[in-house]
């Protein structure tokens, strides 16, 4: 097995809280890895970590065996880690269609005179990623908000808008934080098979999620956090029968 | 020795006042979370209410003075009410200051309207006679500004740390919507706080105004100093805000007695750029800003695209119009000034890269015109050198400078690019009217040539006209390639959200640098034109008012549209050209127009041509 992230002991603490306290774990490449664990167990913050947005004060996190923290954030991101947020972030002030642009931009490389010339490369690459960008909307059902202003869709519409902007950004490894919240039964199913989809175009996927019909449904793996350490880690089926895993999410079992 | 001790005292008589100065200044920004730039105009009012009571109404010094303050207090809460109330509910934070810059703007036309535009000497008050402790002699003016300063630090620190009243004016700016759920009124207490820093400000007006001249526009230097005393301090703390003025004074009078008064404000420039980057938070480390005051915009930022069929044809007729104008203006001497607006088209054309597109706010770039037009303008007519390598020359020169500026500032979290900007237009200022020897002074260098290519010259308003319009075209034609290219969408997303910016790759201080730079060109552009148009430059042509000006005009104009630009230069220019009285009350009126713009009709005219265009039907 070959890892595309790891995270090697990291711990992060705020104030006193230990939220991340010496997590290990390593994500296949090509795989779907699963988070879950209870409100505040740590989840969040280890994203968080994984992509520079904190420092860890111990632990090392990795991309493709290469270290990656301490880096800028956006030094993160060109090298193929790319992540969603929680609540979704568009950016406000664009359109559905160029907040999806956006997302190409670890893609371009253009230089500025090119661009302020809009010299026939640019205007090439410029057709061809809005025709990609077009079609990744048409698959979230976006295509015909284009044009609308990103803040005018629906929280659950942000998301995939969101997901959208990652897609384009064609990743190596994409971080979800909670992909369906906002999202109704139907459309949760439609996520469901657009993240197998999204796996089988060889993206490795890592996804925090509440919603465990979906989480049972996709990942190949799963990690559960609690009080910020690994509870448990397995297939599905595994953590499912974990009695720990239990025990964290139904309270203790008094005998 | 004695000489020393003398400039020593000098400087901490006047690190007194800005230390004032700069107590509003972090009055205000603890509680309201505003950057108030209009802090120097109160401190103008306050000087001048004082000398028409005393000299004009005869009035005793101490009637006067509680006169000053009392009017300065009316005028404060009047702006806090009508004006900052609203825009902290609506404006993002560099809305919240550009606001403040109408404030500083509407306040100096109100000045100029009643003192009119002449230098006054406030009357000391206790005679002008000096003070001698030992053989050291001090004017007994300054003994009285010792007092003010101690007596409204320690009321202040007696207010805010001993009253319960004071507890909830610093709860305010901790966390406003805690401070909400507690009762307290988070609106009025913003109120109680421009107020009480207008009154500071005006107290520290009427007792140094003996010691120094003040005219109605002096209030941008006092609002630049305190700011320079703040960002030495440590902004948000009191404490600070002393240190950093006293500090800046004594250092300003040292730099004026030992080396040149010329150099001084480029000695306390440079002094401030080294500090912020040693000591990012001021000497004593500065506060958090009030939290619910975003740093980038999360409210809506209107979408206006004109693009598909619509787009070109707003554009055609665009282009249509400025091509026929000067036909049917001919005779009418509006040429001469539609010259000028397309000087400024250019210029804010590239403000709304910065402003419009990343969201960082420049309040001098009339300064990178002046870098331009006076590099070129001396090479041409000193050296003779060809006019298109002087205006390159004068670009590279102009890139150097907002280089320097983007380094330092570029770290910084907040709105410190906006106010290094405003402190090198005011070091411009200075250098342009302080060396005659070189810059020809006030009345400005004169005996530039015609623009020409080999033995290809452009004279007369329309071709100048023409000339000025074609760059106008080619500099708008190459930003709106940029703007809907990965460049302008990576710009758009830094101004909406810099953290998921940096989550798609986009490095960020790069960005910024680079926006900067690139309209920090367009303006040295614009000034290299104006040179070439008025065959001579002088410092009000491309001095801070303009840098205001052209920020209204970008404002009213509709920002992050690159359509706006070219409108709110065209109507800023022309409105007074052609309403008489709007020339004379240009200075109010602009600042007005600025206010309410930003709070009334965000999208400005540009918003307005897409709303027609869009109801007449063609999508």
């Amino acid at each position: 097995m070959s890892a595309a992230l790891e995270a090697v002991g990291i711990t992060k603490s705020f104030g006193g809280i230990r939220a991340v306290s010496d997590v290990t774990l390593a994500v296949e490449e090509g795989s779907i890895t699963a988070i879950i664990g209870p409100n505040g167990a740590g989840k969040t913050t280890l994203f968080n970590v994984l992509t520079s947005l904190y420092r860890p004060e111990a632990g090392e996190a990795k991309l493709f065996g290469a270290r990656v923290d301490g880096l800028d954030q956006s030094r993160i991101a060109e090298l193929g880690l790319i992540r969603t947020f929680q609540t979704a972030r568009v950016f406000p002030g664009m359109t559905v269609l160029e907040n999806a642009l956006v997302g190409a931009h670890r893609r371009l490389r253009a230089s500025l005179v090119q661009q302020l010339i809009r010299a026939p490369r640019v205007a090439r690459t410029e057709r061809a990623l809005v025709d990609e960008a077009l079609a990744l909307l048409d698959v979230f059902g976006l295509r015909a908000r284009a044009d609308e202003p990103a803040t005018d869709l629906s929280v659950g519409s942000q998301k995939l808008l969101e997901l959208v902007r990652a897609l384009v950004a064609h990743p190596r490894v994409l971080l979800l934080d909670e992909p369906a919240a906002g999202l109704n039964d139907a459309e949760t199913e439609e996520l469901a098979a657009s993240l197998l989809a999204i796996r089988d175009a060889g993206i490795t996927l890592v996804v925090v999620e509440h919603n465990m019909s979906l989480v049972m449904g996709i990942a190949d793996r799963i990690a559960v956090l609690d009080l910020g350490a690994v509870l448990a880690e397995g297939v599905p089926s595994a953590v499912r029968a974990d009695p720990r895993v239990i025990a964290a999410y139904l309270g203790e079992a008094r005998s | 020795m004695l000489q020393a001790v003398e400039v020593l005292i000098d400087g901490l008589v006047v690190g007194a006042i800005y230390a004032l100065i700069a107590t509003g200044f972090t009055l205000v920004y603890r509680v309201a979370g505003v950057l108030n730039l209009s802090q120097g105009a109160f401190v103008v009012i306050g000087a001048l209410v004082f000398y028409s009571l005393e000299r004009d109404a005869s009035l005793p010094v101490p009637v006067a003075l509680a006169g000053a303050v009392a009017v300065a207090g009316v005028a404060g809460a009047l702006a806090a009410v009508l004006v900052l109330r609203r825009g902290l509910r609506r404006l993002s934070l560099a809305g919240l200051l550009i606001l403040t810059v109408g404030l500083l703007t509407a306040l100096e036309g109100i000045t100029l309207l009643v003192w009119g535009s002449q230098p006054y000497a406030v009357p000391p008050f206790t005679g002008g006679g000096t003070l001698a402790i030992g053989e050291v002699r001090v004017p007994t003016q300054a003994a009285w500004v010792a007092v003010a300063t101690v007596a409204v630090v320690a009321g202040l620190w007696l207010v805010l740390a001993r009253t319960t009243f004071g507890k909830a004016l610093r709860a305010c700016g901790e966390n406003p919507v805690a401070a909400s759920l507690m009762g307290i009124d988070v609106g009025w207490m913003t109120v109680v706080a421009f107020t009480g820093a207008a009154m500071i400000g005006a107290l520290g007006g009427a007792v140094v105004g003996p010691l120094t001249s003040l005219e109605f526009d002096t209030g941008r230097f006092f609002t630049n100093a305190g700011f320079i005393a703040v960002a030495l301090g440590g902004m948000g703390s009191f404490l600070g805000a002393l240190t950093g003025g006293l500090s800046l004074g004594v250092v300003e009078q040292l730099a004026s007695g030992y080396i040149s008064s010329l150099f001084s404000p480029t000695i306390v420039f440079v002094l401030l750029l080294v500090g912020l980057l040693f000591r990012p938070n001021g000497l004593l480390g500065g506060r958090a800003r009030r939290v619910d005051v975003p740093e980038t915009y999360q409210r809506a930022i209107p979408v206006i695209r004109f693009r598909g069929r619509r787009g070109i044809a707003i554009v055609a007729v665009l282009v249509l119009l400025v091509a026929v104008a000067p036909l049917l203006l001919d005779g009418t001497g509006l040429v001469a000034a539609f010259v000028i607006a397309g000087v400024y088209a250019i210029a804010v054309l590239g403000l709304d890269v910065l402003m419009g597109y990343a969201g960082q706010v420049s309040l001098g770039h009339a300064a990178f015109m002046a870098v331009g037009g006076y590099t070129t303008g001396l090479l041409v007519t000193r050296n003779g050198v060809p006019p298109i390598v002087a205006v390159l020359a004068g670009l590279a020169l102009t890139l150097v400078v907002a280089l320097v500026v983007s380094l330092v500032t570029e770290r910084l979290r907040g709105l410190y690019l906006a106010l290094a900007t405003l402190a090198v237009g005011l070091l411009v200022d200075s250098l342009l009217v302080g060396a005659p020897e070189v810059t020809g002074g006030p009345s400005g260098l004169t005996g530039i040539p015609a623009f020409s290519i080999g033995s290809f010259a452009v004279t007369g308003d329309v071709a100048n006209y023409y000339l000025v319009w074609g760059v106008a075209g080619l500099v708008a034609v190459a930003l709106a390639n940029l703007a809907r290219s990965e460049f302008g969408r990576a710009l758009q997303a830094i101004r909406a959200d810099q953290t998921a910016a940096r989550a798609l790759g986009i490095p960020v201080a790069r960005y910024k640098r680079s926006a900067l730079l690139l309209s920090a060109a367009c303006a040295s552009l614009a000034g290299s034109l104006f040179a070439f148009d008025f065959r001579y430059l002088a410092p009000e042509l491309v001095s801070t008012p303009r840098s205001l000006e052209m920020v209204t005009m970008l404002v009213l104009g509709g920002q992050g549209t690159l359509v706006g630009p070219v409108l709110g230069a065209t109507a800023l220019t022309l409105l007074p050209a052609v309403v008489q009285p709007l020339a004379t009350y240009k200075t109010l009126f602009e600042g007005v127009l600025l206010i309410a713009v930003l709070l009334y009709v965000p999208d400005g005219l540009a918003g307005a041509v897409s709303w027609i265009t869009r109801r007449g039907g063609s999508r």
